[in-house]
C-alpha cells in the first residue's frame, strides 16, 4: 500500500473535538464543548474521547467497553454519520471534515438522550421483546440437553450475516421512517426478526410474522437503504426486510395488508401490460374510501395540471406484450417447480 | 453524436411526462441521442424483487438484453428504476445459474442477457460522458441568480454496492452539474436523505413527515428551488408538497425541478416548452 508523503511527515496533529453536551438534570438546552488535543495517526475517536475524559474534562459522558468493534457500545455520530467510535480513525474522519481540523461528535438519533453521547437503548430492547427477537425452541423441554439440533449449511447461510449484528444502533439512528415515527419497528429489530423467522429451530414464526405485518411494522420501510449503508458490520439489512416481505406474501397471502396489496400490484400489472397502472394503485392498495378521503384534493389539482395517470383502459401495453406474457408465464412455472422441490 | 438506449420509466410515461419531453428538446444540443426502448417493461419499482425474485431477474435481464441487442448502454432517468435494474444486473452477473435460466426463456424473443451493457443514470452520462466543460460551453442562460438545493434521492446513491457512482455520504455529481449551468448550490443536509415516496400509500403520515423535513430545510435556507434527478422524489416533493407542509404546520412553498428541466432552462428553452407549468408548485 502506498502512503502519501504528507502522512509520513505529519504523524501528529492538533485536532478539535466538538462534543455534544447535555445533562437534562442541569442544562436547559444542549450545547457543544470544543476540546483541542494532540492526536497521532492511527488513534481512534474513542481513544481521543478517553484522552479528553482523563486529561481535560471528566464530566464528558459516553458509553464504551470492548474498544475493538465487538460489543457495539460506542455507537455515536461522528461528523454526522452514525458509527462506532472505537473503529473510526481520527485521520480518516479529518480528511472529510467540513470544517478543517474539527470533528463533531454527537449522540445517536432516534433514541432518547440520557446524557451527552449516551442514549437510552430501552425503547429498542422493548421492540426486540415485542417482536420476540429470540429463538423460541420447537424442542420439547424434556428433550433439551439430550438431543442435538442439526442445521444445514444452506439454512445457516440464510441468516449467517444477520447474526453479525452487535446492536450498536447505528442503523436505528440513520433510519428515515424512525425519524418520522418513533413507533416504527426499526431496522435492527427487522433484521433480528428475519434471523429468527428463517431458523428451523424456532416455533414462533407465525406469531412473529403476524406482529411484523401490523402498523409500524415491515411494510412501513421506505427502502431508503440508509440502514444498510451505515451498518458497521456491512450486513445487507434490506435483504432481511425484503425476506420478511417475501415470506409475508407467501405465508399470509397477497391480500393480507395494504403493503402486500401494493407490492403485488406491480407483479400483476407487469404481467398484464408490461407497465404499472398507476391510476388505480391507491384504490388497489387502500380501497375506495381511503383514496377518496386522502387523495381527492390532490387529484383535483393534478387533473387541472393534466398530471393524472391515464385510466386503465388507456394504458397502452408495451410493444411485444404477447411474447413477454408467454415468457412471464414460463417463469411462473419455474417458480412453481422451485416451490415443489423446496417443499420436498 | 453518442447513442444510448433509453429506458422508459412508468412514471415518466404518465405523471411526469415533462421529464422525457424536456430531454427530447436538448439531447442533440449536448451531442447525445437517447433511443427509446419501447419494448422495455416496468422494472418492478423496488417491489418485484421480493414479490418474485425470479420474475424480477427475468424482467430486468430482458430490459438490459434489449439494450445489448442494440449494442448500447441503458440510460435511466428515474433513481428507483436505476437501482432496481442495476440490482438485477448484479444478481445475474454473480449467478451463472440464474443467467442461464433466464436466457433459456429469453431465447423465445431472440434475446440473450450477456452482461455487456452498462446501466447508468442520465446524470452520470451528463457528468462523465458529455462532460462539465461541454455543458458549460453550451449554456445560453446561466442560472446565475439562483440558489439551488440539490436533492439526490436515495436510489442513485444507496446501496453503494449496487450504485457506486457518488459517495453516498457526500455526493457531488448534481452539485457539479448545477455549478456548470452557472447556478449556486446551497449547503443542504437533506441532499442524500429520503423523500418518502415509496411509502406514500402504505405509511402516509411517515412519508409526509420525511418529505416535509427535506422541504423545510430548503425553504429555511432560502433556496430558490430544489432540483432532483428522480421523478419519484419530484412527485413526493412537488405533488405532495402542500399536504406535507400543511401537515408540518409550515405555510410556505418551494418549486421543485427535474434535472432535465434545469438543463433546458440553462440551454435557453422556455418554462412552457419544458413543461414546468405542469408542476403542482410553480
Amino acid at each position: 500500500m502506498t502512503v502519501s508523503t504528507d502522512q509520513h511527515k505529519e504523524g501528529k496533529k492538533e485536532v478539535t473535538f466538538r462534543v455534544f453536551r447535555f445533562n437534562p438534570q442541569v442544562d436547559s438546552k444542549p450545547y457543544f464543548d470544543d476540546y483541542t488535543i494532540p492526536v497521532e495517526r492511527g488513534v481512534t475517536v474513542l481513544r481521543s474521547l478517553n484522552y479528553i475524559k482523563e486529561h481535560i474534562d471528566g464530566s464528558v459522558s459516553f458509553r464504551a467497553f470492548c474498544q475493538a468493534g465487538i460489543c457495539g457500545s460506542c455507537g455515536m455520530r461522528v461528523n454526522g454519520l452514525s458509527q462506532l467510535a472505537c473503529t473510526t480513525q481520527v485521520w480518516d474522519v479529518l480528511a472529510k471534515s467540513r470544517e478543517p481540523g474539527i470533528i463533531k461528535v454527537e449522540p445517536l438519533r432516534n433514541l432518547p438522550l440520557i446524557k451527552d453521547l449516551i442514549v437510552d437503548m430501552d425503547p429498542l430492547v422493548g421492540k426486540m421483546v415485542h417482536y420476540s427477537n429470540w429463538v423460541d425452541s420447537t424442542m420439547p423441554e424434556a428433550q433439551m440437553g439430550k438431543k442435538e439440533f442439526l442445521i444445514s449449511e444452506e439454512e445457516f447461510l440464510r441468516y449467517d450475516k444477520a447474526t453479525d449484528c452487535i446492536l450498536c444502533a447505528s442503523c436505528v439512528s440513520e433510519c428515515s421512517i424512525l425519524r418520522a415515527n418513533k413507533e416504527y419497528v426499526s431496522p435492527a429489530v427487522l433484521l433480528k426478526s428475519y434471523r429468527m423467522n428463517v431458523d428451523s429451530r424456532d416455533a414462533s414464526h407465525d406469531q412473529r410474522l403476524a406482529e411484523l405485518v401490523k402498523d409500524h411494522g415491515v411494510w412501513d420501510c421506505t427502502h431508503c437503504y440508509r440502514c444498510q449503508e451505515s451498518c458497521v458490520k456491512s450486513i445487507p439489512i434490506m435483504d432481511a426486510i425484503h425476506g420478511i416481505r417475501e415470506d409475508a406474501i407467501e405465508s399470509r397471502g397477497k391480500h393480507d395488508t395494504s403493503g402486500s396489496k401494493h407490492a403485488e400490484a406491480f407483479m400483476t400489472d407487469i404481467e398484464k401490460k408490461g407497465k404499472l397502472i398507476e391510476a388505480t394503485l391507491p384504490i388497489r392498495t387502500n380501497g375506495v374510501v381511503w383514496t377518496l378521503q386522502n387523495l381527492l384534493p390532490m387529484a383535483m389539482k393534478m387533473i387541472m395540471k393534466r398530471r393524472t395517470p391515464p385510466p386503465p383502459p388507456l394504458v397502452k401495453s408495451v410493444k411485444g406484450i404477447k411474447i413477454f406474457r408467454a415468457m412471464f408465464k414460463e417463469m411462473t412455472e419455474h417458480v412453481k417447480q422451485d416451490h415443489k422441490s423446496h417443499n420436498k | 453524436m453518442k447513442r444510448y438506449a433509453y429506458y422508459l420509466s412508468c412514471i415518466n410515461e404518465s405523471m411526469t411526462k415533462e421529464v422525457d419531453r424536456s430531454i427530447e428538446l436538448w439531447q442533440k444540443d449536448l451531442g447525445i441521442e437517447l433511443v427509446k426502448l419501447h419494448e422495455g417493461t416496468c422494472c418492478g419499482g423496488s417491489n418485484l424483487e421480493y414479490v418474485s425474485p425470479k420474475h424480477f431477474a427475468l424482467v430486468n435481464g430482458r430490459n438490459i438484453a434489449l439494450a445489448e441487442k442494440m449494442g448500447l448502454d441503458l440510460i435511466v432517468s428515474c433513481n428507483t428504476c436505476l437501482m432496481t435494474i442495476r440490482t438485477a444486473k448484479k444478481k445475474l452477473d454473480e449467478s451463472p445459474e440464474l443467467k442461464k435460466e433466464i436466457n433459456e426463456i429469453l431465447k423465445k424473443e431472440g434475446l440473450e442477457y450477456r452482461g455487456t451493457s452498462e446501466v447508468r443514470h442520465l446524470l452520470w452520462v451528463l457528468v462523465d460522458d458529455v462532460g462539465l466543460d461541454t455543458i458549460r460551453e453550451k449554456v445560453k442562460v446561466p442560472l446565475k441568480n439562483y440558489r439551488i438545493a440539490p436533492f439526490y434521492g436515495c436510489h442513485i446513491l444507496r446501496p453503494s454496492t449496487v450504485l457506486g457512482h457518488d459517495n453516498p455520504r457526500d455526493p457531488t455529481s448534481l452539485d457539479q452539474l448545477i455549478e456548470a449551468l452557472g447556478g449556486e448550490t446551497i449547503p443542504y443536509t437533506h441532499k442524500n436523505r429520503c423523500c418518502g415516496f415509496h411509502t406514500l400509500l402504505v405509511a402516509e403520515q411517515e412519508s409526509l413527515n420525511v418529505a416535509a423535513e427535506a422541504l423545510q430545510e430548503a425553504i429555511e435556507s432560502k433556496a430558490d428551488f430544489i432540483v432532483t434527478p428522480c421523478p419519484l422524489c419530484h412527485t413526493s416533493l412537488d405533488g405532495y408538497q402542500a399536504k406535507a407542509l400543511k401537515n408540518a404546520g409550515i405555510e410556505n412553498s418551494i418549486p421543485v425541478f427535474h434535472i432535465s428541466e434545469m438543463i433546458g432552462l440553462a440551454l435557453g428553452y422556455s418554462a412552457k416548452q419544458l413543461g414546468i407549468k405542469r408542476h403542482i408548485v410553480c
